[in-house]
């Protein structure tokens, strides 16, 4: 598939603070590509960068291609940090200077208030929208004009639940057209949700880049539980694919080697005089996976 | 070019504020021009108090002398001051919305963001000396008898003094604004030189003690109030003797314009590389 966007070795100093180090990825055409990180790590300053807001001290960027210009911001949409409008002016105003500057016309602009649920607010000035309608207007004037790329900085921040609903089922709906979607978040449920690829980043590194799916696929424990857990952990032992395991009084948590099919493992330990009262695969979830990364890179 | 002028337009059509000060400004301007003479010739009376023999009347608004005094009352600085806090304000939004970010996400230049901003001012400058010359021109044929189309014309060349004058302060003011990029800032430091931190160099420099030279002529609002540095003043000439200026030296715009070029240069220069 094409590459859409490569970033290559990007670094970022503010003062003493290192904001993005030697940072490479790639996004291909039609992926949902989420940057996750805790606050501060580097998010934000990586999408800044590529969108020439700010500059690297080292490192390159191409889009589509081509080394970075106007012409290549004018063909993403795109909303970094705040919804940034002119809050003196109506949504529909902020809309046409959007499209002004993007060179399209302004017949999109119905449709990507109607879709974020402006429409009928689009005559009263900005000043006067909530936390949440500015950031569905943000939303907004990154569709206009159907770009090729989205890049939302933490789109769902400061909606209600109702809201976060919302947006992420635009996402959805919008990557099911084929545009490529850069998220940036922190919260794991949000790249969890929409996201096809994920890239981790802690203290500007990146400590992780691959499929979402791939990542929610690895089940590496399960939680046994038995009469009696002695016999219950010197049988586990045995098995042929077995780690280690953590016990507890009531269960015990053991880890594999490999994939284990759940009816197998119990028939294994029921030849071996063991009846389980328990028996649950744990998933490894993308936020475990994601705090034992940042665990590990403490 | 165009298509700039277009969004700068959709920028500020329906921003209140900005015609607010806009119709303040075009108030206090018109209000200063027609109660010139008034004010002026209170102030004679006032003095002719003292003296033995009385100073005449002025009347300022017959052609062709109107053409300088109304340039002169046009571009003091309590005057220019009100367009050049408008600028800067239009300017130093942009950085406090954050929409200067938005514009280039949006895949406007930085450059062009600084072109949208020149086009803004040069536009003012243009609106407000057509509006300075009709006005000029109604107020001049209500006050002069003998109307000839030279006696109209002849000190004409000064409205484009008055151009020259709006055009670079207003590029200074908006240097302030590219520059600190807060709005109270700007405004503040802008108002405090122009006011006080120049005027104190100014006849620091003039002092004989200092300089022997005219270098004080050279300082940036200085050059601009020297393209019209007086009011046509015949009278005074007659009585006194004084060589005062009468005609339009298009030399003296030459420094407030280099000024105006680099400051252009300086902000295209900060904006490539500091960050938004």
């Amino acid at each position: 598939m094409e590459t859409v966007l490569s970033i290559s070795n990007i670094s970022k100093r503010y003062g003493k603070i290192q904001a993005v180090s030697d940072l490479s990825l790639k996004v291909r055409q039609g992926q949902v590509f989420g940057i996750l990180g805790p606050n501060g790590s580097g998010k934000t300053t990586t999408l800044s960068v590529i969108l020439d807001l700010i500059k690297a001290d080292s490192g390159t960027f191409r889009w589509f291609g081509n080394p970075p210009d106007k012409e290549s911001r004018k063909r993403i949409g795109s909303v970094i940090e705040s919804p940034n409008f002119y809050p003196y002016l109506s949504p529909v105003i902020n809309m046409k200077i959007v499209a002004d500057i993007k060179g399209h016309g302004h017949d999109d602009i119905d449709r990507v208030l109607r879709l974020t649920g402006l429409f009928d607010r689009r005559n009263t000035k900005f000043r006067t929208f909530s936390f949440g309608m500015k950031q569905r207007l943000a939303v907004a004037s990154a569709l206009l004009g159907n770009p090729e790329v989205l890049i939302l900085d933490e789109p769902t921040n400061g909606l209600d639940p109702q809201g976060i609903a919302h947006i992420r089922e635009l996402i959805l709906m919008i990557a099911g057209q084929g545009t490529t979607i850069i998220i940036a978040s922190h919260l794991l449920d949000e790249v969890q949700k929409v996201c096809s690829h994920v890239a981790v980043l802690s203290k500007g590194k990146k400590l992780f880049e691959g499929r979402v799916s791939e990542v929610l696929e690895i089940s590496d424990s399960y939680e046994l539980s038995s009469a009696d857990m002695k016999i219950l952990s010197d049988a586990i032992k045995t098995y042929p694919a077995f780690k280690s395991l953590v016990a507890t009084q009531e269960k015990i948590q053991v880890y594999f080697a490999s994939d284990v099919d759940p009816g197998e493992l119990n028939q294994f330990l029921f030849q071996r005089g063991v009846t389980l009262t328990h028996l649950s695969e744990r998933k490894r979830s993308l936020e475990q996976h994601f705090l034992e990364l940042l665990e590990n890179n403490k | 070019m165009i298509k700039l002028l277009q969004i700068e337009f959709r920028k500020i059509l329906t921003y209140k504020i900005f015609w607010i000060l806009v119709g303040l400004y075009f108030l206090f301007l018109s209000s200063g021009i027609l109660l010139a003479e008034f004010i002026i010739n209170s102030m004679v009376d006032d003095t002719n108090r003292h003296l033995p023999i009385p100073v005449p009347h002025v009347n300022i608004y017959f052609f062709p002398s109107i053409w300088q005094n109304i340039t002169f009352f046009a571009t003091i600085r309590y005057v220019l001051i009100f367009p050049a806090i408008i600028i800067i304000m239009l300017i130093t939004n942009e950085f406090t919305y954050k929409t200067i970010r938005q514009n280039v996400i949006n895949g406007m230049s930085k450059a062009e963001f600084l072109n949208s901003k020149l086009l803004i001012i040069l536009l003012m400058s243009v609106v407000m000396t057509v509006l300075l010359g009709i006005g000029t021109l109604i107020i001049g044929f209500a006050h002069t008898s003998d109307l000839t189309i030279s006696l109209v014309l002849e000190k004409s060349t000064f409205i484009l003094g008055y151009f020259i004058s709006l055009l670079t302060f207003l590029v200074y003011s908006m240097f302030f604004g590219f520059i600190l990029r807060n709005t109270g800032l700007s405004i503040a430091l802008f108002t405090l030189y122009v006011f006080i931190i120049e005027p104190i160099l100014y006849y620091f420099l003039k002092s004989p003690l200092v300089f022997k030279n005219s270098i004080y002529t050279y300082l940036p609002v200085n050059s601009i109030l020297r393209i019209s540095e007086y009011p046509s003043m015949p009278v005074l000439k007659k009585v006194m003797g004084l060589n005062l200026q009468d005609s339009l030296s298009l030399g003296s715009c030459c420094i407030p314009l280099a000024y105006a070029l680099l400051m252009i240069g300086i902000v295209f220069w900060v904006l490539k590389k500091k960050d938004l």
